[in-house]
């Protein structure tokens, strides 16, 4: 069987396997618990949720 | 919650999944694509440009042809590439194994130029085609390239005998004659080169058509 | 650090009073003077190729109807200025404009300023000497002759060490991050520095060092070429549309979870895609086949991402009038579910019969290219910049010639083409219309679209000369102005929403 046939079937069948198997290392460990925080990673105390920025056009000008 | 292993793995592994799938796998399959030969004419396809056709093609690249002129005919009932004459039998990939690089194009400002060689063989059409378009397809918007030939004056001998027959509006000053230059000796080769209709068992020509 | 010790640390170097509000943004103020010097390097850079491949097009446009224009100059041929152009925009401006926002939305989500930044400036020159050097060799005709990768094998390698660097000095970055938590913007951005370089070399690997045989080159082409969009552009478009517009009206996206699901399905569909751009080709029906499923799964991470970031703007709408960032990032995001809606469409055997081969697919690739990617980038370099030089943009009016010039251009540009190229596809499958018929009748839209043109490079001047502005204040000693945005934005949102 010629070399590039060997990787083939080897990557089809290890790379699903490998995917599993560290998502379920991954859900073990905890990984997977509440990210839904991670959304407010853009704001912090310099520039707070509900701190509009970059508004610089229109009738703001004053 | 820190999950940058997790991440890296899965960005990892998705591109791999299509480079074996879209990249390994083709190349499995037509990397080692070889030429056809035919059990009861011992004819063998596709036969290897000759040189100064070979030549040619490196200036149909740099001048990007290919940006305008697909080499691809699409199957028969898929567009009208058969319906047009510009192929007798849709493309397969045994048609391109000796191109480096691949010129199937993506766009068709202009024809498709798979089969010109077969459609139009006459040299000094290629030449003023070339020279100008307007000259032999009115209206086109293909570029002329006059940097392929040289104005020159006629010599003593009289006009080149490879001077183009040039006319009216497109004729040079008087005494000075039209000729093509090396390169462009070279990328009409290559044009007239062009043929994709060997008969193949995974594309047969027709054979009323074939005659 | 907390924002506390960062003024402390400011104030023990700096002389004077930093009371109140110039100190409030002292720890972002870090980070982004951090990012000063490579980051202006890439936009400025950026904005000179961008300032070319304006040039480069007009010309190919107006060739493309008058044929006779500038037609003796071999290295201005159209077959050589269109690939110049898309090499200049490309690889000039679109990469160039990515990696500095890039860079800095790295720092800012990981909260730490940049580390050895003369390593990314050093990255920055390496890059535009690689494509100073691939554009002259397509000039010369030295092109490869495949599309997307057409500069000569003796500009790349340059090209692929900055890629390398800027790659490392981004994982550094995020090796080194103070928040342990990772945005979405974070994973886009990521999985486009370490996709890239992976498309990059198996790109010349497998078509310039070592050509593979007849049609595999295609295959390999096709996989790189619409990879460049997917897997590279599309990830750092979308991890600053993710950024800008919560960070801008001041509300986390609606919803995290959908990001998730937008990311994943993105990761495992978009790669799969290259393949339909060679329906009808002489490929194995297996391999289009494959990709056009994968186009049409596509439809998950699209709407998952349109539907969040629409959900997001909701009651904010209002603020598009107020900052030029959200302007431009909208106008972005819009278009991404556009072009990607048309993209699903194109890859689908019955409509790419009449749309493949005509300017439809050239409309398709500018929806993509421009009206999404380079507006996004347009949006996040006017948030970028003032922070970064700490001076404010000096005209407003330039602001809005440089939005309106680009948005109507762009517009008429994807309109007008879209739907001649059809009527072009319609013609060109009917053998009983004559070939040149079918040029004849797109010129007049040809001439659209070089005045859709002229619009886009007025709004490019505009910025340009906006930025160069700028620059020169950045030389000049610090005005406050009437209105900052470097000091806080409760004096523009009075609702506080």
């Amino acid at each position: 069987m010629p070399v590039i046939t060997l990787i083939l079937l080897g990557s089809i069948l290890l790379l699903p396997a490998a995917a599993l198997l560290s998502l379920r290392w991954a859900s073990r460990s905890g990984q997977l618990g509440r990210f839904d925080r991670a959304a407010l990673l853009p704001f912090d105390e310099e520039e707070p949720v509900g701190r509009a920025t970059d508004q610089i056009l229109g009738d703001n000008r004053r | 919650m820190s999950y940058g292993p997790l991440l890296f793995l899965g960005i990892l592994f998705t591109l791999a999944s299509s480079w074996v799938g879209l990249v390994l796998m083709p190349q499995r399959q037509l990397g080692a694509l070889g030429q056809h030969t035919d059990t009861n004419t011992a004819a063998v396809y596709p036969q290897a440009r000759a040189g100064e056709a070979q030549q040619g093609a490196e200036h149909y690249r740099a001048l990007g042809c290919v940006y305008c002129h697909t080499q691809q005919v699409r199957p028969e009932g898929y567009g009208a590439d058969i319906a047009r004459g510009w192929g007798r039998r849709r493309t397969v990939s045994r048609d391109y194994i000796h191109d480096k690089p691949v010129m199937l194009g993506t766009m068709r400002t202009g024809p498709d130029l798979t089969n010109i060689g077969e459609r139009q063989s006459d040299y000094s059409w290629h030449y003023k085609h070339l020279y100008n378009p307007q000259i032999t397809s009115a209206g086109s918007v293909m570029p002329p390239y006059p940097f392929l030939f040289e104005t020159r004056p006629i010599g003593p001998m009289g006009p080149s005998t490879n001077a183009l027959a040039l006319e009216g509006a497109f004729a040079p000053a008087p005494g000075q004659e039209v000729v093509p230059t090396l390169r462009a000796r070279q990328l009409v080769e290559y044009l007239r080169s062009l043929k994709s209709s060997g008969d193949l068992p995974e594309a047969p020509v027709k054979k009323e058509e074939a005659q | 650090m907390s924002s506390t010790t960062a003024s402390k640390t400011l104030q023990a170097i700096l002389p004077g009073d930093f009371s109140n509000e110039d100190f409030r943004r002292a720890k972002l103020a870090e980070i982004d003077a951090s990012c000063r010097t490579p980051v202006l390097f890439f936009f400025v850079s950026g904005l000179l190729w961008l300032l070319a491949g304006t040039l480069f097009a007009l010309v190919a446009s107006i060739k493309l109807h008058t044929p006779g224009f500038l037609a003796g100059w071999e290295s201005l041929t159209f077959g050589i200025v269109r690939t110049v152009h898309l090499n200049t925009v490309v690889y000039g401006f679109c990469s160039q404009a990515a990696v500095g926002v890039a860079i800095w939305l790295m720092c800012r989500l990981c909260r730490v300023p940049l580390v050895a930044p003369g390593i990314v400036t050093v990255a920055n020159l390496f890059y535009n000497v690689g494509v100073t050097v691939g554009i002259g060799g397509i000039l010369a005709g030295d092109s490869t002759g495949i599309e997307w990768l057409e500069m000569p094998r003796y500009a790349t390698p340059i090209l692929f060490v900055s890629y390398a660097l800027i790659a490392v000095w981004t994982i550094i970055t995020f090796r080194l991050r103070a928040e342990r938590h990772l945005y979405v913007s974070q994973w886009y951005l990521l999985a486009a520095v370490l996709w890239f370089p992976w498309l990059y070399g198996t790109a010349q690997v497998m078509l310039i060092v070592e050509p593979v045989r007849g049609v595999v080159q295609a295959a390999v082409n096709w996989w790189f070429a619409h990879n460049v969009l997917g897997l590279w552009f599309t990830p750092i478009g979308l991890a600053a549309i993710y950024y800008f517009i919560p960070k801008v009206i001041g509300r986390p996206i609606h919803s995290y979870y959908l990001s998730v699901l937008g990311f994943w399905s993105l990761a495992l569909f978009y790669n799969w895609n290259g393949m339909h751009h060679l329906v009808g080709g002489p490929l194995p029906a297996w391999m289009i086949t494959v990709s056009i499923v994968a186009s049409v799964m596509m439809l998950i991470p699209v709407l998952t991402v349109a539907i969040n970031h629409h959900s997001t703007m909701i009651g904010h709408f209002g603020k598009l009038r107020h900052s030029p960032t959200l302007r431009f990032i909208v106008f972005g995001a819009v278009s991404y579910t556009l072009a990607s809606l048309q993209g699903v469409l194109s890859a689908l055997r019955s409509f790419s019969e009449i749309a493949h081969f005509t300017h439809h697919t050239v409309a398709h690739a500018h929806l993509g290219m421009y009206a999404f990617f380079a507006m996004v980038m347009f949006g996040s370099m006017y948030y970028i910049l003032p922070r970064i030089t700490g001076r404010e943009w000096p005209s407003n009016a330039l602001i809005s010639v440089h939005f309106w010039g680009v948005a109507i251009g762009i517009v008429l540009y994807v309109v007008v083409l879209s739907a001649a190229g059809l009527q072009q596809g319609r013609m060109m499958n009917d053998p009983t219309v004559k070939f040149l018929d079918v040029v004849k009748f797109t010129i007049p839209y040809l001439q659209i679209r070089t005045v859709s043109g002229l619009l886009m490079a007025l709004g490019h001047a505009a910025f340009v000369v906006n930025f160069g502005w700028l620059l020169v204040r950045m030389f000049a000693p610090y005005r406050k102005p009437v209105v900052s945005i470097l000091a806080g934005a409760e004096i523009a949102s009075p609702s506080g929403k």
